[in-house]
């Protein structure tokens, strides 16, 4: 698979490994800071008040974090999907040859067919020919 | 080698190292500024202890002895076993000071001029906890909310697909791209529906763009035709020059006065609007083959347009904007046009293209169009597939004739004349001329059938022609005669009865005397000669002499041989000469009793060769 790669390929692949780990990094990263505001040990000189409704906007900003590392990581099955899609040569030239199998046979049945059909048709105009030449009504 | 070896010395480092990375570059401390390096020194003093000293000092100006015991205090430390009394000592000490501060802190409260005492608030400790678990449960309870709604959506996206069996993007993709080929550019997926790698050379390309549907409308496609096909998920951008339908027509026309106007008005309308639907609706499989089909008559046309410019013909070919006009046969026009309708102005005066679509349907041939397509297919194909052999990276391979042209030692003539390659135009009115000429020379044969009754002309057409040739079989028999004599293809009718009726004699057991197919006697015959028979009755007592001229037709004379109305002259005096055959008497064949000439010829012979 790494055989041959161009440098931009190979820079697109290491690049949706690194956003695999980053996103599950910043999964793990914010749910251990939600974990450690809810234990909340770290004293400030803020009025406590403050500090609560703080703490409340950092956890859902976190939280917030940890939906759009899972939306990306969708995101990058979509992408890691459509890569695969557009760049897996070896199916495709195997579908190309198939349809190519397909539609050869399927033209020689029509050749087949229009064939027997053209013979048939010959056959009858010839007679038709003989009957019509020689009747009277011409 | 006497090279001396360069030595560098360096300051050392007066910075602290602060980092050393992976390549070894060493990343230093700034140098710490005036405040910091104070803030540093500041850091090393115990501040406890000075404190202690502090005191001390203080407590030394209060009384001589305590200096004096301050003094001893600094030794205990090392003299403590000569000093057992010495922790009651310092214990006493503090209690002194502290009292003595007591002291100090009530005179100055009771004083009330410098300090005031007020009892101080009790810090509420208990209810703290409380409001901050109440505070957390809110912020876990609000992050846990935001978590969920992002989980339900991912779900309900999901739990869609799967119940109401959506269509998925990636494998409609898969299925575009075995059939077409993809690339991602950037952001976006590009398709390519040209006919290059097939061997076209055609300037315009055939991009295309694909895109994903969105969830509603494909849901709402679901909704309303629930029965039919599953919509795609995806949605396919072809350009705007290549939407809606084209073809070729091909129209073979008698030349008229105002022939551009009127065929151009017709045939720009009668353009099929089988895409009539709006675009969306289309399935990207039929839509992209439409679009091919597009590329694919304009690349036709233009190539077609190119070569009658270029072909200098007796009769200028004319190309007036999307119509083509050539002189197949004089006062027989061969009209090639572009239709495309792009589904733009389709809603204006859609009685005209009904009553003009039907008028030019029916002219246009089908069959030549069907050519051209085939003929441009030839095209593509010889542009890829080169004679071996060829490099096998090479675009280009010399054609089987030329690489043979070397071993075979072909004259500049021959060469030149391999270079000549007839033109798509060429090949496609020979085709028209062909198809007229074989019309025609049809309409020939089937009239002369008509005209001439007697022997039957029987024309069969091969139902194996070639585009350019044509095979037919012409039998010229006789009714019931068949067997007898057929001739195939004498460019002469009569010459068929001049033979058929040798035939038939010699069947019958006549003799043929004497046969001439150009007779020089007589008047002359537009078209070719008289032609004339003799022959015999078996025991030869009766003779029949047919002569046949083209323009006046087939006369027959009998004689007989014991001749009736033999009388002795002078003189011809013996009876022997009536055996002589008489004078030749013309029979009225078309009183005679028969179907045809054979027929007729067969009675007579049957007749006369019975005794009498």
């Amino acid at each position: 698979m790494h055989r041959n790669l161009p440098q931009n390929k190979e820079a697109l692949l290491k690049s949706y490994t690194t956003r695999l780990k980053e996103d599950v990094k910043s999964m793990l990263e914010n749910f251990e800071e939600i974990i450690k505001l809810a234990k909340g040990e770290n004293d400030s000189q803020l009025n406590r008040m403050t500090q609560i409704e703080q703490d409340t906007f950092e956890m859902q900003v976190r939280a917030a974090n940890i939906v759009r590392a899972g939306e990306s990581l969708m995101k990058l099955v979509s992408d890691i999907k459509q890569y695969l899609i557009l760049n897996d040569f070896p199916s495709v030239n195997e579908a190309i040859t198939q349809n190519s199998k397909l539609f050869r046979t399927k033209q020689q049945e029509c050749d087949q067919k229009l064939m027997s059909l053209r013979d048939d048709i010959a056959a009858d105009l010839y007679d038709l020919e003989d009957e019509y030449f020689t009747s009277i009504y011409k | 080698m006497a090279n001396s070896v360069n030595i560098s010395i360096e300051a050392p480092i007066e910075n602290q190292i602060q980092e050393i990375t992976y390549d070894g570059q060493e990343i230093y401390q700034a140098p710490l500024s005036m405040s910091e390096n104070l803030a540093r020194l500041a850091q090393k003093i115990d501040f406890s202890k000075t404190e202690d000293e502090f005191c001390n000092i203080k407590k030394e100006g209060e009384s001589s002895l305590e200096s004096k015991s301050e003094d001893d205090n600094k030794e205990p430390g090392y003299q403590s076993s000569l000093w057992p009394w010495d922790s009651v000592r310092n214990k006493l000490k503090n209690a002194l000071t502290e009292v003595s501060v007591l002291a100090d802190v009530l005179s100055i409260a009771k004083e009330k001029r410098y300090m005031v005492l007020d009892p101080i608030q009790a810090e509420p400790v208990d209810s703290r906890p409380m409001v901050q678990v109440y505070g957390r449960k809110k912020a876990l309870s609000a992050a846990g909310a935001v978590l969920l709604a992002g989980v339900e959506r991912l779900r309900a996206s999901e739990t869609m697909r799967m119940t109401r069996n959506m269509p998925d993007f990636h494998i409609d993709l898969l299925r575009l791209r075995q059939n077409w080929r993809l690339k991602k550019v950037s952001n976006t997926i590009v398709g390519d529906l040209s006919y290059r790698t097939a061997g076209s050379k055609f300037s315009q390309t055939g991009v295309f763009e694909v895109t994903k549907a969105p969830e509603e409308q494909i849901a709402q496609a679901m909704s309303m035709n629930a029965s039919g096909p599953a919509p795609s998920a995806l949605r396919v951008t072809v350009p705007p020059e290549l939407q809606g339908v084209a073809f070729i027509s091909v129209l073979c026309q008698k030349e008229q006065e105002d022939v551009v106007t009127a065929t151009l008005s017709s045939s720009a309308l009668n353009c099929p609007s089988t895409l009539l639907g709006d675009g969306a609706d289309l399935h990207w499989q039929q839509k992209l083959e439409a679009a091919q089909n597009v590329l694919f008559c304009k690349e036709l046309f233009a190539r077609l347009a190119a070569e009658a410019v270029q072909l200098d013909a007796s009769i200028p070919h004319m190309v007036v904007g999307n119509q083509i006009m050539a002189t197949v046969l004089p006062g027989i026009q061969l009209l090639i046009g572009l239709c495309h309708n792009n589904g733009q102005n389709n809603n204006h005066n859609p009685e005209g293209i009904k009553s003009e679509g039907s008028s030019g349907k029916s002219e246009h041939d089908h069959v030549l169009e069907h050519s051209l397509h085939q003929l441009l297919r030839a095209v593509h194909h010889n542009n890829t597939h080169h004679p071996f052999p060829h490099p096998a990276t090479g675009p280009l391979g010399p054609s089987k004739r030329r690489s043979l042209a070397g071993p075979m030692a072909a004259d500049r003539y021959e060469l030149l004349d391999m270079s000549k390659e007839q033109s798509l135009l060429e090949q496609i009115i020979q085709q028209a001329q062909h198809f007229f000429m074989r019309r025609r020379s049809e309409y020939v044969l089937d009239t002369i059938a008509k005209e001439v009754k007697d022997p039957l002309i029987v024309s069969h057409w091969n139902a194996l022609n070639s585009p350019t040739q044509s095979c037919v079989k012409i039998n010229i028999m006789a009714f019931g005669y068949d067997a007898v004599f057929r001739t195939s293809l004498v460019v002469h009718i009569y010459q068929h009865q001049m033979t058929a009726v040798q035939a038939v004699g010699r069947c019958m057991g006549w003799q043929l005397l004497a046969s001439s197919a150009h007779l020089g006697s007589g008047p002359v015959e537009p078209l070719s000669n008289a032609s004339s028979c003799l022959l015999a009755s078996p025991n030869g007592d009766r003779m029949i002499a047919i002569r046949c001229e083209p323009s006046v037709g087939i006369q027959v004379f009998i004689a007989q041989s014991p001749r009736k109305d033999f009388f002795a002259s002078e003189l011809v005096q013996d009876k022997k000469w009536e055996n002589l055959g008489g004078a030749f008497k013309e029979i009225k064949l078309e009183k005679m009793e028969g179907k045809n000439f054979l027929n007729k010829m067969e009675l007579l012979m049957a007749c006369l060769s019975s005794p009498s």
